[in-house]
């Protein structure tokens, strides 16, 4: 227990050690990227000493670790900065942007746990059929390696050219009622979610094989046990730590922002909202949606470990789940 | 100095094969029947011409693209795109307006006169009130355009010598020039003259730079930045309550094919394009219409002549460079034949030099070739950088590689984005590149565009080109010619000598394709544009009754 405990604790610290790490970096980033915020929003046609007061207004004419101490010391007492850009709180604008990327992970979610782990299963289980393991091969093969931005271009034309009744490239007005919504967000999180089924179901492929040749599954076998109940109780309950591992991870990582989805279907996402910080040097939006990101990656990592210790205190003591 | 007036001869099928390959993979193609110059007019000077019988109002959705940027700020005297111009136009008004002519004609000032040279006498609408109700006065004009004057903003260079602005009676208002200026007026039609409330921004209850209050057409309801905008008609518009626009969304949507599937589909019922790929994308959509509006906006390379022991400090070497670009490959096959060249005065504009007289078009390729042998930068590598936001240039640059090749000179091309574009073109100093890509906006008035070429008055470019007395004082004259005659010898001289020095090398017209869904739109689009102003003459659309 106090071994746990002590596990615990150390990956809590290892996790704010990494936020610090990702705020050191993603502020040195910005900054050393050609190219400023005068730049951008004063045009080509400024001069150097309209340049220079517009950098003094922002105080980006400051040495750079006064600047990162000053942003360090703002997000502790909860101000995430102003958008050079839009002169609204950062906060703000993250607020507004957040449930559009959260809205979209969801319904990229239940299509993933709809149709990626119940695929997985079936070829995990008809893994020695040719029909089985040939579909698994070609739809984990072909989600895994189409691009996003193939993908998506290709919907965007086919769903418009063809007039199938799926706004495609209409603005999303995310927020404009259930109906709507989930019209807007239905095609992008179809893109966005075949990698995810693909990646998931071939982990639970894989997980649902490995469980198949245990001892215990040919004992439920002899019992004369039915497959489905053998599914169900013997093997998910086992596959259910890498297929969870996995579905955590994608959670966090769609968190994040999909940005190339986002960019394609017009969505004012949290991605998109990055992208459009980074193009114009907005240094604030750019470090807070950054520091998002990585912050729901580590917390998520860090809860999904915590779980799995908890479940299996054999991760605490080899740093690894048992089989 | 390389000046031999010989017929060029071109080779361009290797580059033409090469751009065909980009092509295929970029699936750009040539439409058919479409282009600029055989494009049917609805009208003269009109693409299209709104149909007068449709009576409905209604609302509209448009999507546009980033462009440069959607929206510089909300104050029109510090406007510098294109894309402010437009949107802030829906709300400001100026007084004097550009036809499909590019005459000059009125607006807010109902007429006016010029009794010499360096006076103009204009008569005022008074009748025209700001949205907020209150009627426009004498006042308002002085004090907008000497706030423009005074700003000290790119378009205060563009008002010209203005000496003093007065009011001169209720409903008059007299500027007096120190010297005269062909291109006054040319200024006084675009968004950053427009006329304010300056009684409000002077007694301080509005704050230019986070509200839009004007005497135009529309008034804003909501604005996301870099999203949406949504306006009203606004009732006090002196142009009546009529309009059949009565609402307008406005939508940024960066993506070219993401527009194209809201205009197919019916969810935007105009959109702008910067490829020509549309023309033949959208050419069986339905009851889609597309349009190739031409711009006076052109694309140029910049040839840095500012670098310490860069071979391009030698100017033969510049122009060697310059007569080896084709323009007319590049209109031909980068845009499909849909572009046209031009010189340092946009060819679409009266009065515009000839492209064909150019000294470099007079040269010929084994002249440029010989050149670079001789002055030994045979087997140089130039870094040609562009910006990735408009993917047309990455292929312009693909050709101009090819059509250096055939000189010896090896091209190497970079892609940044704007940010970082912008700081090694026009930040560093000198610039930090060779060979550079971009596009100036072409205004209305040949003129207008040539003082970019003195970095004493431009600044911008001081980090690649240099100071030439000659090429100033072309300049300065091309400005103050007011006789057509010889105004026309100024400009030819003004274009050859700038062909010459090849700092800025104009190249061909930067395209704007326009679609619309006719089942739900009728509008008037004009033949040429100078201000980049998609939205100039939309009081004039028509909705069909259904719409309402």
């Amino acid at each position: 227990m106090l071994q746990q405990l002590r596990w615990s604790a150390g990956r809590v610290v290892s996790a704010l050690i990494t936020l610090l790490g990702v705020s050191i970096l993603i502020f040195a980033a910005v900054r050393l990227m050609p190219g400023s915020y005068e730049d951008i929003i004063l045009g080509p046609l400024a001069s150097p000493e309209e340049r220079a007061a517009l950098a003094a207004a922002y105080g980006l004419d400051r040495p750079l670790v006064l600047q990162y101490f000053s942003w360090i010391g703002q997000i502790f007492s909860g101000d995430l900065g102003t958008s050079f850009v839009t002169q609204t709180p950062v906060a703000v604008e993250l607020g507004a942007r957040i449930p559009v990327t959260a809205l979209l992970t969801v319904v990229a979610l239940v299509i993933t746990v709809a149709v990626g782990i119940p695929l997985g299963v079936w070829t995990g289980v008809r893994s020695g059929a040719k029909q089985g393991g040939a579909i698994g091969r070609v739809v984990s093969g072909l989600g895994i390696s189409v691009p996003e931005f193939v993908l998506g271009s290709v919907v965007v034309f086919v769903f418009s050219r063809l007039a199938l009744g799926i706004q495609v490239g209409g603005f999303s007005q995310v927020g404009a009622g259930f109906g709507p919504t989930v019209q807007a967000l239905l095609l992008p999180a179809i893109v966005l979610s075949v990698f995810c089924v693909a990646a998931s179901a071939r982990t639970t492929r894989d997980a649902v094989m490995n469980v198949l040749v245990e001892p215990h599954i040919a004992a439920a076998v002899a019992r004369g046990e039915t497959p489905w109940h053998i599914v169900r109780h013997h093997v998910m309950r086992n596959a259910g730590i890498p297929i969870l591992t996995l579905l955590a991870t994608i959670t966090a990582y769609l968190l994040g922002g999909a940005v190339i989805v986002e960019t394609i279907f017009n969505i004012p996402g949290l991605g998109s909202f990055m992208v459009t910080g980074l193009d114009r040097r907005d240094f604030a939006v750019v470090q807070a949606s950054v520091l998002f990101a990585a912050t729901v990656f580590i917390v998520v990592s860090l809860v999904l470990d915590l779980i799995t210790s908890a479940l299996d205190p054999r991760v605490a003591v080899t740093g690894k789940a048992g089989s | 100095m390389l000046k031999l007036p010989r017929k060029r001869a071109r080779v361009a099928s290797g580059a033409a094969l090469a751009l065909g390959l980009a092509c295929v993979l970029s699936s750009c193609a040539a439409p058919s029947g479409t282009g600029a110059g055989e494009q049917e007019e609805a009208a003269p000077g009109f693409l299209a011409v709104a149909d007068d019988a449709l009576d409905g109002q209604g609302a509209l959705t448009v999507q546009l693209d980033y462009d440069t940027s959607e929206a510089d700020g909300l104050d029109p005297a510090t406007a510098q795109t294109a894309r402010s111009w437009s949107i802030m136009g829906l709300v400001y008004e100026t007084l004097v307006t550009a036809d499909e002519n590019f005459e000059i004609t009125p607006e807010l000032a109902t007429s006016w006169e010029q009794p010499d040279d360096t006076t103009y006498v204009f008569t005022i609408d008074t009748t025209a009130t700001f949205s907020n109700g209150r009627a426009l006065t004498v006042d308002d004009v002085v004090g907008s355009l000497q706030r423009q004057v005074d700003s000290m903003s790119v378009w205060s260079g563009q008002m010209g010598p203005v000496e003093s602005i007065e009011a001169t009676g209720d409903d008059q208002v007299t500027v007096r020039l120190s010297s005269p200026y062909a291109p006054f007026l040319a200024a006084l039609a675009n968004t950053p003259a427009a006329i304010l409330p300056m009684q409000e921004v002077e007694d301080g209850s509005l704050d230019l730079t986070t509200t839009m209050l004007g005497t135009g057409p529309y008034t804003v309801d909501a604005h996301r930045q870099d999203e949406s905008w949504t306006f009203s008609a606004n009732p006090n518009w002196r142009g009546g309550d009529d309009l059949a626009v009565q609402t307008l969304e406005l939508q940024i949507v960066d993506q070219e094919t993401t527009r194209q599937a809201a205009l197919r589909e019916g969810s935007a019922g105009l959109a702008n394009f910067g490829s020509i790929d549309a023309l033949t994308q959208l050419a069986d959509a339905g009851d889609v219409r597309v349009v190739n509006q031409t711009q006076s906006d052109f694309y140029y390379v910049n040839v840095n002549s500012q670098v310490e022991g860069s071979p391009l400090q030698d100017q033969d070497v510049r122009f060697a460079i310059n007569t080896a670009i084709d323009r007319q490959a590049i209109a031909d096959i980068v845009f499909a034949g849909e572009s046209a060249p031009t010189g340092v005065t946009p060819s679409n504009l009266p009065g515009a030099c000839a492209v064909d007289a150019l000294p470099s078009e007079q040269a010929s390729l084994d002249d440029a070739r010989q050149v670079i042998e001789d002055s030994g930068a045979a087997g140089t590598t130039l870094d040609m950088i562009v910006y990735t936001s408009e993917p047309v240039m990455g292929q312009i640059a693909q050709l101009v590689q090819q059509q250096l090749a055939e000189i010896g000179v090896t091209v190497n091309i970079e892609q940044f984005d704007t940010a970082t574009y912008n700081a090694r073109v026009f930040t560093a100093q000198p610039g930090d590149f060779d060979l550079s890509l971009g596009w100036f906006a072409g205004y209305v008035d040949p003129s207008m565009v040539t003082k970019w070429w003195n970095p004493e008055q431009a600044g911008f470019n001081v980090g690649f080109t240099g100071v030439h007395e000659d090429l100033n004082e072309l300049i300065t004259a091309g400005a103050e010619a007011t006789d057509p005659d010889e105004r026309a010898t100024v400009l030819a001289d003004l274009c050859a000598t700038a062909d010459e020095y090849s700092e800025i090398v104009p190249l061909v017209h930067r395209p704007s394709i326009i679609g619309y869904d006719s089942a739900e739109l009728s509008p008037t689009i004009q033949s040429n544009e100078g201000y980049g102003d998609i939205f100039r003459d939309i009081t004039a659309y028509r909705l069909p009754a259904a719409s309402e």
